[in-house]
């Protein structure tokens, strides 16, 4: 996720130096010379510690419940190859319930992201592009909110929503996933250098409204970092786990964290009625779980690449 | 909500009719004890009929997977009712999700599936519905003895026993053949005879967890302790040094001194690979245990499995103890307990709703009639060299002892287990000063909630 965000943050840098946005720190990696033993091998170290956990899912959801426990990790069991299997059965239980819960867990983070894209955007295109009273202060308020984890919020969220009478609804999870304090300050990074207050101030001469110039003009100018935060808050929601875990009551609203965790706790313990092992499903959708989040982040790196590009003519 | 809306559309209803029938079962319902208004207002099966006869939803709180079938039958054959079966969470997180809806006085469902050791804690502070008055006691002789004592808790029925889970020994007969070990363990001197022969071919013939409070729990119940006791108010009594609690203490201090039995965990990935791979040789569990064996977590093994009696403390007055298991409870508030009673005593006594309980959920049933329903009792089981394995924890059930009772802070009890007792067994300490402080920390806390200990 870092290495996505780097080459935007760094070339907005090397960009415009003279903006001096204190808070771009890894400048130092865009004047690094090239070759560096020792950073090739952290970077290798770094990956490894990323990709080992996947690939050994890989390999897990190829298992049957008793190979999971016979056999090596990074290697197929010796019961044959049941990825297909487990995969039907993790569709088929309890009559479909993973599909339920992928469209809510894609309902959620659909439409959390765009709402937190839009709000992100806006915020961090004022920050960046307008004076304002107080906009210090707000920033500095912004930039404090980053601090506070999300999880640390659950419960006072919970209280406030349980006050609405919204607890236990889809507006539970996807209200508070629609604030992201995170996206707006990226925004504001990257409004302040990509879009040029000169261009701003001849669409003004030429008798643009301010929200005719944002959404036509500053909102093309944005694309890759909109399409950055937009994947940022696309995996924060897909993985959010303790938000609706204490939400939602209603097993047909949950997301897939909430409910494979069920079936994960149905595995592992014993004397409460009911159940049984159910680890290659759990394994298994969890590797269904993550492939929607790949072929997206493959998809709009395209949009990613391109917008940069177009950046980079026009800057 | 959800209840404001039926009551409305009851009392619309009503006024459709303005029939003389309707309207005295509207007020029936108005006047239940969930509201806690009448609580010597007895019910008839008139009224419970009455009242199914009247579109109601209801809602129950439960983890078992596939319970849905059961709500369907019920909803086939009382088209009025809608029951939602919601899963909210498993244990602990029900409880918690359960106390916070009953303070809060909104959002509880009308039915909840509760442990038998938790009852308790959510009857001293009137949380459930007590079934007298709906007629529970009928039901008392449809359940072994033991099992309807851990519902029937002397000031009140809180609810229907669903499972239970006799204990007995799953061993794996392969690895005690090659130890030398011909039959099971039939008392705790041999099992130790038994562990020692087994250690010497590498396995270990068992793990004694640390973290599993309920297990160790069921081995004091089997030694004939008692060791809490609660008056249904505000006595408790802890007795958790008394001479049965000690000889089961100093008995696998004993095993863990010499290296016989293992320490580990259980339910984790190594404790599951360890079953797979033979490095345990038997688990002394309840009857819920066999389906996390032989659904697939050690298909390799299948076949080599049997079921024995647990080791007994005298062979000549067999005893056993029970381990988990819960049951179905209404809780106070449910603005359909009618319907809820209906719906629980369906669930769990039905002969088509138990035979699914014990075929398709994987569940020892309650009921005296599916236990001793030939196709349940005579099942065999491939995973252990069809054996009928039903009988041996039939067998076990009924030598339970019936006078076992939990306290009303289980919750605190289990938790301080894994600082103390389980810690000592984790940490390869005395396991007598475990106890020691076992008992204190609970006396402590128990005082701190204002019980009186005896």
């Amino acid at each position: 996720m870092t290495s996505t965000l780097n080459p935007t943050r760094s070339s907005s840098a090397a960009k415009k130096p003279a903006h001096g946005n204190r808070a771009v720190p890894p400048r130092k990696s865009a004047i690094t010379p090239r070759k560096s033993g020792l950073l090739t091998a952290l970077m290798v170290c770094v990956a490894a510690y990323f990709l080992l956990p996947l690939i050994w899912l890989a390999f897990a959801a190829t298992k049957s419940d008793t190979g999971l426990f016979t056999s090596f990790g990074f290697a197929f069991a010796s019961d044959g190859f049941k990825l297909f299997d487990n995969i039907a059965s993790v569709f088929a239980y309890q009559d479909g319930v993973f599909l339920k819960w992928l469209g809510n867990t894609a309902l959620y983070a659909g439409v959390g992201a765009i709402g937190a894209t839009l709000l992100a955007t806006a915020a961090g295109y004022a920050f960046a592009k307008y004076e304002f009273p107080g906009r210090k202060a707000l920033f500095s308020v912004l930039l404090g909110s980053i601090m506070v984890p999300l999880t640390a919020l659950a419960v006072p969220t919970y209280l406030l929503f349980s006050g609405m009478q919204l607890t236990n609804t889809m507006w539970a999870v996807i209200l508070p996933s629609i604030i992201s304090p995170f996206g707006a300050y990226l925004m504001r990074v990257y409004a302040a250098d990509a879009v040029d207050t000169s261009l701003m101030e001849s669409a003004r001469i030429d008798g643009a409204g301010e929200l005719r110039i944002f959404w036509q003009i500053g909102l093309r100018l944005l694309a890759p970092g909109i399409v950055t935060v937009f994947l940022f808050a696309v995996v924060a929601t897909w993985n959010n786990y303790f938000l609706p875990l204490i939400m939602l009551n209603n097993g047909d609203l949950f997301p897939l964290t909430v409910g494979l965790a069920q079936w994960q706790a149905t595995s592992t313990s014993g004397g409460g009625g009911g159940g049984g092992a159910m680890f290659s499903m759990v394994i298994t959708g969890s590797f269904v779980s993550i492939i929607p989040l790949i072929f997206l982040f493959l998809y709009l790196q395209r949009y990613w690449q391109s917008g940069l590009a177009a950046g980079s003519v026009k800057g | 909500m959800k209840n404001s809306i039926s009551s409305r559309m009851r009392t619309l209803g009503a006024l459709a009719l303005a029939g003389t029938l309707a309207l005295t079962g509207c007020a029936a319902g108005a006047a239940g004890p969930g509201n806690g208004s009448a609580s010597e207002q007895k019910y008839t099966e008139e009224d419970i009929q009455a009242a199914l006869k009247k579109p109601t939803t209801i809602t129950y709180w439960q983890w078992t997977p596939g319970i849905e079938k059961q709500a369907k039958l019920f909803q086939e054959k009382y088209p009025e009712i809608t029951v939602n079966v919601v899963n909210v969470g498993q244990g602990p997180d029900e409880y918690a999700k359960l106390r916070t809806a009953i303070k809060a006085g909104k959002g509880a469902p009308d039915l909840a599936m509760i442990e038998y050791q938790f009852l308790d804690s959510f009857t001293v502070n009137g949380s459930l519905v007590d079934l007298t008055a709906f007629g529970a006691a009928e039901s008392k002789d449809k359940y072994p003895e033991w099992l309807w004592s851990q519902v029937d808790r002397g000031k009140g029925i809180y609810g229907f026993p669903s499972n239970a889970g006799p204990m007995a020994n799953l061993y794996r007969k392969d690895i005690y053949d090659a130890a030398g070990v011909t039959t099971p363990p039939a008392t705790w001197t041999e099992f130790a005879d038994a562990a020692a022969k087994i250690r010497e071919t590498g396995s270990y013939i068992m793990t004694l967890p640390g973290n599993n409070a309920g297990q160790t729990i069921g081995y004091f119940w089997q030694a004939g302790a008692k060791p809490f006791g609660f008056d249904g108010d505000k006595t408790i009594t802890v007795n958790l040094d008394s001479p049965e609690v000690q000889k089961v203490t100093d008995n696998f201090q004993d095993l863990l001194d010499k290296g016989l039995v293992d320490n580990s965990n259980d339910f984790t990935d190594s404790w599951f690979q360890g079953i797979a791979n033979g490095k345990y040789a038997s688990w002394l569990t309840a009857a819920w245990g066999p389906v996390f064996l032989d659904s697939g977590t050690a298909a390799n093994t299948a076949g080599s499995w049997r079921v024995a009696p647990l080791p007994q403390w005298d062979a000549s007055k067999p005893r056993s103890a029970n381990w988990g298991g819960n049951g179905t409870s209404i809780v106070k508030g449910s603005a359909n307990p009618l319907v809820a009673y209906a719906f629980a005593r369906f669930l769990n006594e039905d002969p088509v709703s138990t035979k699914m309980l014990a075929f398709e959920q994987s569940q020892f049933p309650a009921t005296i009639a599916q236990q001793e329903a030939p196709d349940f009792a005579s099942n065999t089981v491939p995973f252990f060299g069809d054996q009928e394995i039903n009988r041996v924890f039939l067998d076990s059930s009924a030598q339970i002892d019936t006078g076992f009772q939990w306290l009303p802070i289980m919750d605190f009890v289990f938790q301080s287990y894994n600082e103390t007792y389980g810690k000592a067994i984790a940490d390869g300490t005395n396991l007598r000063a475990g106890l020691t402080a076992w008992q204190k920390a609970i006396v402590e806390y128990a005082t701190t909630q204002g019980f009186t200990v005896k």
